[in-house]
This record gives C-alpha cells, sequence and structure tokens, in this order.
C-alpha cells in the first residue's frame, strides 16, 4: 500500500456485512461501536434489527469546515441519508435498508453507496476545497467575498485554504514530534520539491521550515519551531476543475497522514536493515568461536591448521 | 479523560489477529495473522527501496497472486520480527486508520513469552510508530477480566484460564494477575485439529465432497453444528436409535461446477470436540483428557490458591464455544475433585470441606482476550499503568520487560 | 561506482592496518584476579584499580570524526569507535543503528551496552573471550566492523532519500 485510503475500512466492512445479512433475508446483529479515523474523526456506529443503518461522525475541527458550506456538499453527496446530527456529533447519516437501498440482483448496485457512506469523512474536508476551487473559477477573488480559509485539522497543525484568480492554495503544517522524524521528514519534504520538476502536471510545492511561508505573513497564529513544516501547494486551474475536483481533494486531504505514514514506514525499512546487518555481523563473529567439537576434529585431522594459528 | 482518543488494543494470535478501538464490545477486524510478501530470488529479504510497501495481511494475503503467504507468529510467539513490523503497518494506517502518535496501545502476549521479545516489541512500538504508551498485557489475564461479565464475583484476578484458539490451547493458572509460570499446560489439541478429525470422519463416509473443498468443508460443519455430549455410548446409542432425528443434512457448494452437494452429519457433530475428553481419538502420542490436565495442574500450584483455582476456570478462544462444553468440563473435573476428596476421607476418617467446582462461560468467550483488553483499555487505570514515551527516552526497551498487573475499578 | 569504492577502501587502508596492529598487540592479555576484593575478577580497564595495571590508551584517528580508541590494560582491552556522521540525518542513523545492536549486546559478547563517553560504540574483550575464541578471528571481525559501518550508514543514508523520492513520486503521479 502506497497511497492510503480515503475510505474508513471499518464502516465499509460493517455497512457490507450489515446489508448481505440484510439480503440474504437473516437477522441482523446488533451493532454499536465507536470507531476512529486519521486526524481524530471519532465516528459512532449503530445498526439493530428494526432500526435504520446509523453513522455519526464528529470532528474536533468542524466548526472550522461549516463556515464553508460542508452543508451543500453533504446534501448533495447524501441527499436523504442525512438527519439531524445525533447529540455531540456533527454529522448523522441514517440508512435505512428496506426502503433506502438500490434495488438490484448484485452487489454492484449498492457497494457504491456503502463506499460512499465510508468516506463521509472525506466529504466533510471536501467541502471547503470545492468551495475554493469554485471561488477561483468563477473568479471571484476579491478580499470582500471571502477569505483565507484555516482548520486546525489537528491540535496543533493547521490547514489553510486561498484562492486568487488562477490558482488556489494549500498551505499545511505539520508538527514532528520525535526529533528523528523531523530530520527525515525534512528529507522527505526536500524530495517532494526536487520530484515536483519531474511530473508538469502535478501542482507545484513549496517548502519552508521553521517559519510558515510569505502567504501567512498576516497570520499572527501560524506557528513557528524547529520542528515544524510547511508545505504550500499551488492548484492551477487544471487540478480544480470539475472533472479533476474529487482526485486533487483526495491526494491533498490525506496528504499529512501520507507524510507521516511514510517516514514511519521508512523507518521499518531501516529497521529490517539493521536487522540484517546486526545478524550478518553476528555471523561474523561466531567464526571467532571455536565449536568445541568441530575445531577438535579439525586440530585432530590436519594439525598445524588455521586453528593452530592462534596460539 | 475527555479529548484522549481512545487506545487501540491489538491481540496478535498464531491463527487470527484481534484488532479494534478500547471501550468497544467486539473488536473491529478479525483477520488472518498471515501476510502475502513477494518471494524475492535468492532468498534475500530486503528489497529494493519501495518494494517492502508491497504486501497484503489477513484475508488479503490469501487473494493475492504472485506473493508467498507466511505466517510471522508460531504458537503464540512471534518468529519474525521482520514480517511482524509490517503486519503491525497495516494494522494500523490501512484497517484502524489511525496515527500512532495519538494512541495509546494494549498489546498481548501469550504465557510465557520472552522478556526480550517484549523489549523488540516496545521497541518497535515507540521507535518506529512513536506512540505515546504502551502496555503489553498477558491474554491470561485479559480473559480473567473478560469473563467478569457472566461472573458474579467481580474483580477475581486468580482464575484458571482455559485459552483454545485455532493453532494452540494453554491452560494457564493465575494468582492475582500473575502467571504461575512453572504449572502452565500446552495441549496439542485445538480448533484446527478438531476440523482435521472431522474431516477424516467426512471422508470416509461422504463421497460427495469434492476433495479440495473438504477441509473449508469440515470447518464449516465444526463451526456449526459441533457440540460436546455429556456421554459419548449414550450419544451413540441415541443415535442409533432414531438417526432420521440427529443426523442433519448440510449443503454446500462445489466451487469449481457451482453445483450443490448434500452431506449428511452423523455422528461427527459430538464426536469431534469430544478429542478435547478423548484426545487419543486424533493423536496417539496424547492421551490425558482436558480434565485430567486441568486437574493436574491445579494440583500442581501452590496449595493456597487451588480451592480459588477450581472456583473460578474461565474459557477463551473460538474452541471452547461448542454447546456444552463448559458443562461437560464442569462436570469432569467436578468429579475428578470428589473422587480425591472422598479417598481423603477414608483414609483419615475426616470430612474435607467440599471443592465447588465453577467452569465460566460467556457472551465474549471467542474473542474474550480481546474483550478483556478493550476493557482494561479504557479505564484510567490503564493510562497509568502504560509504559509511557517519556519513560523510553529515558531507560530504553527494558521497561517492558514488566508490566504491571492492575485492577479495572 | 565500484572503482569509487575500491579507492575509498585503499585510502582507508593505512588506517584500518594501523588499527589491525595496534588491536594484535593489544590482545596480550592474562588471567588477573581483582587486587581489592578477594576471588573477583574484574576487567581492570573498566574498573581502573590500580594504575599498574593499564596501558597507555592509544588513539588511532583517521579525521577528527573517525577515529578509534583502544585501552588496553593487563586482562581486558577496552576499543570505543566513532564513526563518521557528516549530518544530522547520518548522525540519527549512526544513532539507531548503534543503539539497536547495543541492545542486542547479549548476543555479541564483546559488546558493550553503552559507548564510553565521546564514541558511539564500545567493545570490551576480556581475557575469558580470548581465551575462548579465535583472537586473530576478534580482530577480523572489528576490522571488518569498521570496513562495513561507514559503508552500512551511507547505504541506509541513500535508502531514506530514495524513500522520499519513491514517495515524492507516487504522489504527483497520481495528479493528472
Amino acid at each position: 500500500m502506497i497511497l492510503l485510503e480515503v475510505h474508513n475500512r471499518i464502516i465499509e466492512e460493517l455497512l457490507t456485512v450489515q446489508i448481505e445479512t440484510f439480503l440474504r433475508k437473516e437477522k441482523l446483529v446488533e451493532v454499536k461501536t465507536d470507531v476512529v479515523d486519521f486526524d481524530g474523526a471519532m465516528y459512532h456506529v449503530t445498526s439493530s434489527r428494526d432500526k435504520p443503518f446509523i453513522v455519526s461522525i464528529k470532528l474536533k475541527f468542524y466548526r472550522d469546515l461549516e463556515q464553508y458550506g460542508t452543508d451543500d456538499v453533504l446534501r448533495r453527496e447524501y441527499g436523504d441519508l442525512l438527519v439531524t446530527p445525533l447529540e455531540g456529533y456533527n454529522v448523522t447519516l441514517s440508512l435505512d435498508f428496506n426502503t433506502q437501498l438500490p434495488k438490484g440482483d448484485t452487489n454492484e448496485v449498492w457497494l457504491p453507496l456503502v463506499r460512499k457512506i465510508a468516506m463521509l469523512k472525506r466529504n466533510c474536508f471536501a467541502a471547503v476545497f470545492e468551495k475554493y476551487f469554485e471561488f477561483q473559477s468563477k473568479q471571484e477573488t476579491k478580499t470582500e467575498t471571502h477569505k483565507r480559509a484555516v482548520i486546525h485539522y489537528r491540535d496543533d497543525e493547521t490547514m489553510y485554504v486561498d484562492a486568487s484568480s488562477d490558482r488556489v492554495i494549500v498551505i499545511f503544517s505539520t508538527v514532528f514530534k520525535d526529533p528523528d522524524d523531523n530530520i527525515i521528514g525534512r528529507v522527505f519534504m526536500e524530495e517532494f520539491k526536487e520530484r515536483r520538476r519531474q511530473f508538469q502536471q502535478a501542482p507545484q510545492v513549496i517548502v519552508s521550515y521553521r517559519t510558515p511561508p510569505e502567504e501567512l505573513k498576516d497570520m499572527p497564529d501560524a506557528r513557528t519551531g524547529d520542528n515544524i513544516g510547511y508545505l504550500t501547494f499551488v492548484l492551477f486551474p487544471r487540478h480544480t476543475k470539475v472533472a479533476e475536483r474529487d482526485n486533487t481533494i483526495n491526494l491533498i486531504h490525506t496528504l499529512r497522514n501520507y507524510f507521516h505514514y511514510h517516514i514511519k514506514c521508512c523507518k521499518a525499512y531501516l529497521h529490517a536493515h539493521m536487522r540484517h546487518k546486526t545478524n550478518e555481523f553476528l555471523k561474523r563473529l561466531q567464526l571467532a568461536r571455536p565449536e568445541v567439537k568441530k575445531s577438535f576434529r579439525r586440530i585432530g585431522n590436519n594439525a598445524g591448521d588455521a586453528p593452530a594459528a592462534t596460539e | 479523560m475527555t479529548g484522549r482518543l481512545p487506545a487501540c488494543v491489538i491481540d496478535n494470535g498464531t491463527g487470527y489477529t484481534k484488532l479494534g478501538y478500547a471501550g468497544n464490545n467486539e473488536p473491529h477486524f478479525i483477520i488472518p495473522s498471515a501476510i502475502a510478501v513477494r518471494e524475492r530470488p535468492g532468498g534475500s529479504r530486503i528489497g529494493q527501496c519501495g518494494e517492502d510497501l508491497d504486501f497484503f495481511i489477513g484475508d488479503e494475503a490469501f487473494n493475492a497472486k504472485g506473493y508467498s503467504v507466511k505466517y510471522p507468529i508460531r504458537h503464540g510467539i512471534v518468529e519474525d520480527w521482520d514480517l511482524m513490523e509490517k503486519y503491525w503497518e497495516h494494522c494500523l494506517f490501512k484497517y484502524l486508520r489511525c496515527d500512532p502518535e495519538d494512541h495509546h496501545f494494549l498489546l498481548t502476549e501469550p504465557p510465557l513469552n520472552t522478556p526480550e521479545n517484549r523489549e523488540y516489541t516496545a521497541e518497535i512500538m515507540f521507535e518506529l510508530f512513536n506512540v505515546p504508551g504502551l502496555y503489553i498485557a498477558l491474554q491470561a489475564t485479559l480473559a480473567l477480566y473478560a469473563s467478569w461479565i457472566a461472573s458474579d464475583v467481580k474483580n477475581m484476578l486468580t482464575g484458571l484460564v482455559v485459552d483454545s484458539g485455532d493453532g494452540v490451547t494453554h491452560v494457564v493458572p493465575v494468582a492475582d494477575g500473575y502467571l504461575i509460570g512453572s504449572s502452565i499446560k500446552h495441549v496439542p489439541i485445538s480448533g484446527r485439529d478438531i476440523t482435521y478429525f472431522v474431516q477424516t470422519l467426512l471422508r470416509e463416509r461422504e463421497p460427495n465432497i469434492p476433495p479440495e473443498q473438504s477441509l473449508e468443508t469440515a470447518k464449516t460443519i465444526k463451526e456449526r453444528y459441533c457440540y460436546v455430549c455429556p456421554d459419548i455410548a449414550k450419544e451413540f446409542a441415541k443415535f442409533d436409535e432414531d438417526p432420521r432425528k440427529n443426523y442433519l443434512q448440510y449443503t454446500g457448494i462445489n466451487a469449481v461446477t457451482k453445483k450443490p452437494f448434500n452431506v449428511d452429519i452423523g455422528h461427527e457433530r459430538f464426536l469431534g470436540p469430544e478429542i478435547f475428553f478423548h484426545p487419543e481419538f486424533a493423536n496417539p502420542e496424547f492421551n490425558t483428557s482436558l480434565s485430567k490436565l486441568i486437574d493436574d495442574i491445579i494440583q500442581d500450584c501452590p496449595v493456597d490458591v487451588r480451592r480459588k483455582l477450581y472456583g473460578n476456570i474461565v474459557l477463551s478462544g473460538g474452541s471452547t464455544m461448542f454447546k456444552g462444553f463448559d458443562k461437560r468440563l464442569k462436570r469432569d473435573v467436578q468429579r475428578l475433585v470428589d473422587g480425591r476428596l472422598r479417598e481423603s476421607e477414608e483414609l483419615s476418617k475426616h470430612k474435607p470441606e467440599p471443592i465447588d467446582v465453577k467452569v465460566v462461560a460467556h457472551a465474549m468467550q471467542r474473542y474474550a482476550v480481546w474483550f478483556g483488553g478493550s476493557l482494561a483499555a479504557s479505564t484510567p487505570n490503564f493510562y497509568e499503568v502504560c509504559h509511557t514515551r517519556k519513560e523510553y527516552e529515558e531507560k530504553g526497551p527494558s521497561i517492558c520487560r514488566y508490566n504491571a498487573v492492575f485492577n479495572l475499578v | 561506482m565500484t572503482q569509487a569504492v575500491a579507492a575509498r577502501a585503499s585510502a582507508h587502508q593505512p588506517y584500518l592496518d594501523a588499527v589491525r596492529a595496534t588491536l594484535q598487540a593489544s590482545f596480550c592479555i592474562e588471567n588477573f584476579e581483582s587486587q581489592v576484593v578477594e576471588r573477583h575478577n574484574k576487567p581492570e580497564v573498566e574498573v581502573k584499580t590500580s594504575k599498574q595495571l593499564l596501558l597507555n590508551p592509544v588513539v588511532i584517528s583517521r579525521n577528527q570524526n573517525e577515529q578509534i580508541l583502544i585501552e588496553g590494560s593487563i586482562n581486558s582491552v577496552r576499543i570505543s569507535v566513532a564513526v563518521k556522521q557528516a549530518d544530522d540525518l547520518e548522525k540519527i542513523l549512526c544513532k539507531r543503528l548503534m543503539r539497536f545492536m547495543m541492545q542486542r549486546a547479549d548476543d555479541f559478547y564483546i559488546l558493550r551496552r553503552k559507548p564510553v563517553n565521546g564514541y558511539d560504540i564500545s567493545f570490551l574483550v576480556t581475557n575469558f573471550h580470548a581465551e575462548n575464541m579465535y583472537k586473530h578471528r576478534l580482530v577480523d571481525f572489528i576490522i571488518y566492523f569498521l570496513e562495513e559501518i561507514d559503508k552500512e550508514i551511507s547505504k541506509m543514508k541513500l535508502d531514506v532519500s530514495s524513500r522520499a523520492r519513491m514517495c515524492a513520486d507516487e504522489f504527483f503521479k497520481k495528479f493528472n
């Protein structure tokens, strides 16, 4: 797995099992569970025999997102699945298998719906991006109509989105809690900057450490510090046009976790390497240890050979 | 505790790995502890950069073409750390989808795990995944926690855990949360053996089963229809008296021709699980029944815990799920105990206080260890006994050699 | 590439030769019981109870970063290695590799659990080791270790950047 998946596996699996059981006309199992996703997203899932399947999501930064019209996007995506949010949660979807399941013989008719529900978190995020993509394509870039979006997507990490007439700028700040990660992370960020040149179709990337990039000059709350990195993506119309939007959003909004995932995998790879090397050293060292039986025989067979030379 | 994300609980077993977030009643995933990696020419383990990300775990491992399937865990103990590392990578990032920096972790270990293995685990968890806290719990202790939902005595950390999974069965005496290491026994009969045994019985009689599906069929039959009977001789008589009532039909579908085939299920319904009590049916080298073994183990334990152990025999693992298993076990052990007491009474002419044998069965038995972990990791005490990252950086992996037992309440 | 390595290896050679000669000389160790505590037998180079039992330590250095300290005594030799670390990344890689090995010091017999101050990794060879193992092979091992360790760290460094490159490439590839 190189890119992280966009949907939530737990939700997808739970829902698939329930629907399959339902279609087999068997008794549904009682489900009541709490699930976590990246960036501290919490889901609460319930399902039982006579009640619909209900998924609620809680995002700490939902208030940030809400300002940018998450409602519109969610309404478009989920339509009448959307119900009044459960207390303590931000969005709730409810799926009644009896009435709201697409009819058909194969599971292909309902699998897309399952996937869509499993992408709830992604779609909450999508609102912000879509909004700004929209601003850009409609050339509504005067500062009066909108200002820069600031999403505190983790406790100490923030995402900024801004649009101008020809581009949308997305800036991520990320914190490397571990000093070693910080160093490896820097190598990764450097490569992101370098390799971008090979891919003309990809958005431009600007990297800055410690201090926020120029664009955030006016943001006093943008953090500075040794272990902070800023990644700026400059998205051009080719990325924000309607046909490409979904792909761009999928990629951009998982970037932070993609980054941290790969730093960890990289360390795992190094670890495997070290294990290998250590074994090699051990094997070498074993050469210095005579096996009592073996060396005895060897000396017996051809005296004056290597072992004798040790003395 | 507000604002803290739930801990991740991962129970890596020989056959299956159970993983999920603490606080839930069921693990989110129960996947085979298998990993499919690309076989490299020359057998070298370290591939080119990026090749190490090319692997699958769990059920996906069996569907992957061109990969070879490996099991990093043998007899409950991690054998291949390279593969285990990767296995965890996917557990965290693909299945649980969590940033390990945000969650505390509760992992489990089998009885008699080595302290070195705990260190290796800590090394991986803290250095690679940067977890903020780690606790390695004994599977047997977790099974005891889990049994509290069914037993009327709460907070009992003394008990005999019979943990039988797919690959291994352990009988583990635990006193005050610590295991009595000298008395642990390993039984060479587990879920897989029952499946094989059912398979041989079916093979002799049922020609309809396609050979390549016989294992799978045997497994399904085992899971759906097998039970433990009080007495095999009587059960045989009962079956012979009225075969029509007791024989069941199972319809499977041939994977190749897609045509259904019928199988009659008869004696194997009770004979399968019977190998726990008559192991010689399946394994000629081993003939101590589970109940005798339990009795022996308890007799082996320090005298002050024996009575408590008899009174709290806890079942855990999928292979203890057979209907009637708990009753049979209780009866057999009770018989052995009563027999001994009678003997002692005859010899000493003094009536000893009777011993009550209790076998605790409960609804969470199948993944009792995971459930116990989930209970444990959602209490505030858990965060107190967890080894923290700060501690690790100060003292190194050796901190995880010892994991304090803690009480849930 | 291979040529470059060969050239480097030969540049390395005088350093390694000097280390080998010093090690061979310092491995003349014998059993020596503690003068302070009865029936104790401790590596004198560690306990340093008496000056008479210690030899002058030898530092062989290739440059400021790469050096080896060989401390001899009557019954033990302590060998400490400082590995070349050009930048932060090499530093953490070196630190991690050394820590990984020291974590497994038990298997290594002669590896010290902690390095001597100022060095990255230390070995302690006592007369018991010298009696149970071939001395010349122990020397071989240390030389092999010195040869490999630099190679290993630069290889790991390359791995990190090629991993980062792959990670970036895969990400950008997905944009249309």
